[in-house]
């Protein structure tokens, strides 16, 4: 037989068998994969430094919590401006916003306009549940903007979501946590940003969720009239590089070394020499009811809370009153302990979080390596009773090694493929994908049954030709099966309903690689069993 | 070792009224127990915590049940021992402000001292269930749709598609109305459990409507054929689920357990459904339906 008809006639079987190499190759070929983002690599450093393979496992198999929690907010979207000239609209915007601010009373960071360039609209969030839809609408129409109640809906906009997971991701890169992932799901109309974090418990992912973050420089300084006043002297984006949480030798004070941006920094210095604090250095005792009307301090604030409460500095308070200082910008935040002046850097460096998540109305999930890891074994016993199990059927069925040990055989290299498919995507596997492992096994075995019975039909195979039409016969009922369990578990796979889109995948995949991979090979086994003979 | 076969069963001596009666009638039985449940409770099987909301703690201690009954500020609705560990437990609660996880590291003891009560912990908010509940109503929905749409472009005539899509039906209402006598709450698992029902059941329908309407031979021989065929995969997909379901239980893996426990079932029904239901409108459909 020469080589092209060696091929011809068995490429079903070497289809397979390329298949499973490449499975194999994937699943223990040392080392990274090809593709892979850096990211994803890093996880693995971490968590499988000593495993032999490249599956990957994920929460409920390693251990590890997951929270999601839609966002706390309202919006009206799309609002049309009626603009003469289209270059102010970012002006317009500014002082809508002020104004809505102003209408409603609202705290730093919780109203947000967003505008839209190209159609003239723009966007108005509030991120606190503080007001009614009617208090916003009517804030809104203070604005000048024509607003119903009915225009305001719950939640908060795709750019803020976004703006979110990308912070989230952030806060957790910087308090050096990896093979972390964030998200949205959508169920229902509500919008879940969805953590998952390995290594965490879920009091540590709450506690790192829960801070919007919203940093301040406070000045608080004498009225003149024996009382106090604040005002804002610093925000987050006025920040350029964040150092590292550091102490002071000599007076042993925790703090976070920032620069100020130019611009920023010179309105700064301008705002210290107006109230006064150039010319008080060292004069803050905060709190301390008699030395209200004379307190010079700068308020470290996050959220609103006054974490760290201090005075200028003399050295500082000179450079600034000369208006040096304003030229390199170097600026301590001071804080009460290393620990917090390492929150204060993670939420300086990763930004604020736009807007707050709601944790009554959240999901979370936790789990203990441990367990976890007592899981990973159960659900190979599991796995393996069930194949054994089936193994066992086939085999009483058909009394036939020839028959059934193939057949077995073909159904573990779907399970097989699988993994290797997994191992190649990255695909963390979960319970929910060993449940999908399982049901591809037992969709596999109906129609290794359905061709068996097909081709042995009426006594032997004597001819290619009566083998290939009773092939395609087989072949039709099992395409015919495929394509509903494809159909029933589509809606799975796409709607996120938390554990079932991964057992949804790996059932649609593991039945596509089935029928179109490894049962006809099975046929073509079958064929060469029988008629070898 | 005995070998399995699949029995011959004599339709002839059958009525098709006879032999859709049984199916029908357990179908009248299983829809009649779901409309209770939707009287009784207000829902026709009772919501587990992945839709009802509610928190799950596996917890590991040396402490009693009715110690861990009296542990929390909130009742267990549900206090219930992993078979294969010793001192783990499975505690349900509904919905609940206070931190139930925190409550447990606090008030039990811990088998380990550097371990944790806590092994595994899961809590949903009302609202999240609520969201998850119309998300799966939407899934289990969409999916029946696209089967039964598959299931006339497969055959283009209306009988044996209807026959297909009615025992589908069937092989659904029956493990529902089993969850609620067996008091199984609906969870994801049993969702995906009752997704693969619609995927899993068709197959052995779809392939006796095959033997029967798209290939020549004696009616009784093409469906004595058929069973051979699919009575076999049934079975055996039956037996794995039974073994998934039993070990998963014994292990406390619940999402396993709930998933080949209603399969389990389904299957069952399946079998009824396709060999009585589906077998009597082929019979009249090919016997009496095409003469008019």
């Amino acid at each position: 037989m020469s080589p092209v008809d060696f091929i011809k006639a068995n490429w079903r079987v070497l289809l397979l068998a390329v298949f499973i190499s490449f499975s194999l190759f994937f699943m223990f070929y040392p080392g990274q994969v090809i593709g892979g983002d850096d990211e994803a690599g890093f996880s693995e450093n971490q968590t499988e430094d000593d495993t032999f393979h490249n599956i990957q496992f994920g929460l409920g198999l390693d251990g590890g919590t997951q929270i999601s929690a839609p966002v706390i907010g309202m919006t009206v979207e799309n609002i049309e401006l009626d603009l003469d000239d289209p270059e102010d609209l970012e002006e317009e915007a500014q002082s809508i916003q002020d104004t809505i601010g102003d209408e409603l009373g609202t705290e730093t960071g919780d109203l947000l306009v967003r505008t839209d360039a190209e159609h003239l609209e723009i966007s108005v969030e509030v991120f606190t549940d503080d007001y009614t839809a009617a208090e916003f609408a009517e804030a809104i129409q203070a604005a000048g903007l024509e607003v119903s109640e009915d225009d305001v809906r719950d939640g908060v906009t795709a750019e803020t979501r976004d703006d979110m997971e990308t912070t989230i991701e952030s806060r957790i890169n910087e308090a050096g946590l990896s093979g972390t992932s964030v998200s949205q799901a959508e169920m229902d109309g509500t919008f879940y940003i969805v953590t998952e974090a390995p290594d965490m418990t879920d009091d540590e992912l709450r506690d790192l969720l829960e801070d919007r973050g919203v940093v301040e420089i406070v000045l608080h300084y004498p009225d003149g009239e024996g009382g106090q006043l604040n005002e804002t002297g610093l925000e987050q984006p006025d920040m350029g590089d964040i150092g590292s949480p550091s102490i002071d030798s000599e007076t042993g004070q925790h703090y976070v070394p920032v620069s100020v941006n130019p611009g920023a920094a010179e309105d700064y210095e301008a705002l210290m020499q107006e109230t006064g604090f150039t010319q008080n250095p060292g004069s803050c005792n905060y709190d301390a009811s008699d030395a209200e009307g004379s307190n010079y301090c700068l308020l470290t604030m996050v959220d609103g809370e006054v974490i760290d409460a201090h005075g200028i500095n003399p050295d500082l308070a000179q450079s600034m009153d000369t208006g040096d200082w304003s030229s390199s910008g170097n600026f301590r935040m001071m804080t009460p302990s290393q620990e917090e002046a390492q929150t204060l850097a993670i939420n300086l460096q990763a930004g604020e979080l736009r807007a707050p998540l709601n944790f009554d109305e959240a999901q979370s999930y936790t789990i203990s390596p441990a367990l976890a890891d007592q899981f990973k074994n159960y659900s190979l016993i599991i796995g393996a009773l069930a194949i054994l199990t089936v193994s066992g059927m086939v085999y009483l069925r058909y009394g036939d090694r020839r028959v059934a040990l193939p057949l077995i055989l073909t159904a573990l290299s779907e399970v097989l493929i699988l993994l290797g498919i997994a191992a190649l995507l990255r695909m963390p596997l979960d319970l929910s994908h060993v449940a999908g492992f399982i049901a591809v096994v037992g969709t596999g075995v109906d129609d290794l049954i359905i061709i068996a019975d097909e081709v042995l039909d009426d006594g032997e195979v004597n001819s290619r030709r009566v083998f290939e039409s009773r092939f395609r016969k087989a072949f039709w009922i099992i395409g015919a099966a495929a394509a509903t369990t494809i159909i029933a578990m589509s809606p799975l796979a796409v709607l996120s309903l938390g554990d079932l889109r991964g057992f949804a995948i790996i059932t649609i995949l593991g039945v596509l690689i089935g029928v179109l991979i490894t049962r006809p090979a099975y046929g073509d086994i079958l064929r060469r069993l029988m008629t070898d003979k | 070792m005995g070998k399995f076969e699949v029995p011959e069963i004599d339709y002839t001596r059958y009525t098709n009224r006879q032999l859709a009666a049984v199916p029908l009638a357990v179908l009248a039985f299983a829809l009649c127990i779901l409309a209770g449940g939707y009287v009784v409770y207000g829902t026709p099987v009772a919501l587990g915590m992945d839709f009802a909301g509610g928190t799950e703690l596996q917890i590991e201690t040396t402490d009693s049940e009715a110690d861990i009954e009296a542990a929390f500020s909130e009742e267990p609705e549900s206090v219930q021992a992993v078979q294969a560990a010793d001192n783990q437990y499975l505690v349900q609660f509904p919905p609940t402000e206070d931190d139930m996880a925190e409550q447990a590291e606090s008030n039990l003891a811990p088998v380990d001292e550097d371990e944790g009560v806590v092994l595994q912990s899961a809590e949903t908010s009302a609202s999240f269930g609520e969201g998850a509940q119309q998300t799966a109503l939407l899934g289990l929905g969409a999916a029946f749709a696209g089967m039964s749409i598959l299931a006339f472009v497969l055959f283009r005539s209306f009988i044996p598609s209807i026959a297909i899509v009615a025992s589908a039906f069937s092989d659904l209402v029956i493990p529902l109305a089993f969850m609620n006598i067996a008091n199984i709450p609906l969870s994801l698992g049993t969702v995906a459990g009752l997704l693969l029902i619609i995927g899993y059941s068709v197959d052995s329908d779809i392939l006796l409507n095959n033997h029967i309407l798209r290939r020549g031979g004696d009616f009784y021989e093409s469906t004595h054929r058929a069973m051979q065929t699919g009575v076999t995969m049934t079975v055996t997909s039956m037996a794995a689920m039974l073994v998934m379901a039993i070990s998963a239980w014994i292990f406390g893996v619940e999402l396993l357990m709930s998933i080949g426990l209603i399969l389990f079932v389904g299957l069952a029904a399946d079998l009824m459904n396709t060999y009585m239901l589906n077998l009597s409108l082929l019979r009249w459909y090919k016997f009496e339906g095409i003469a008019r």
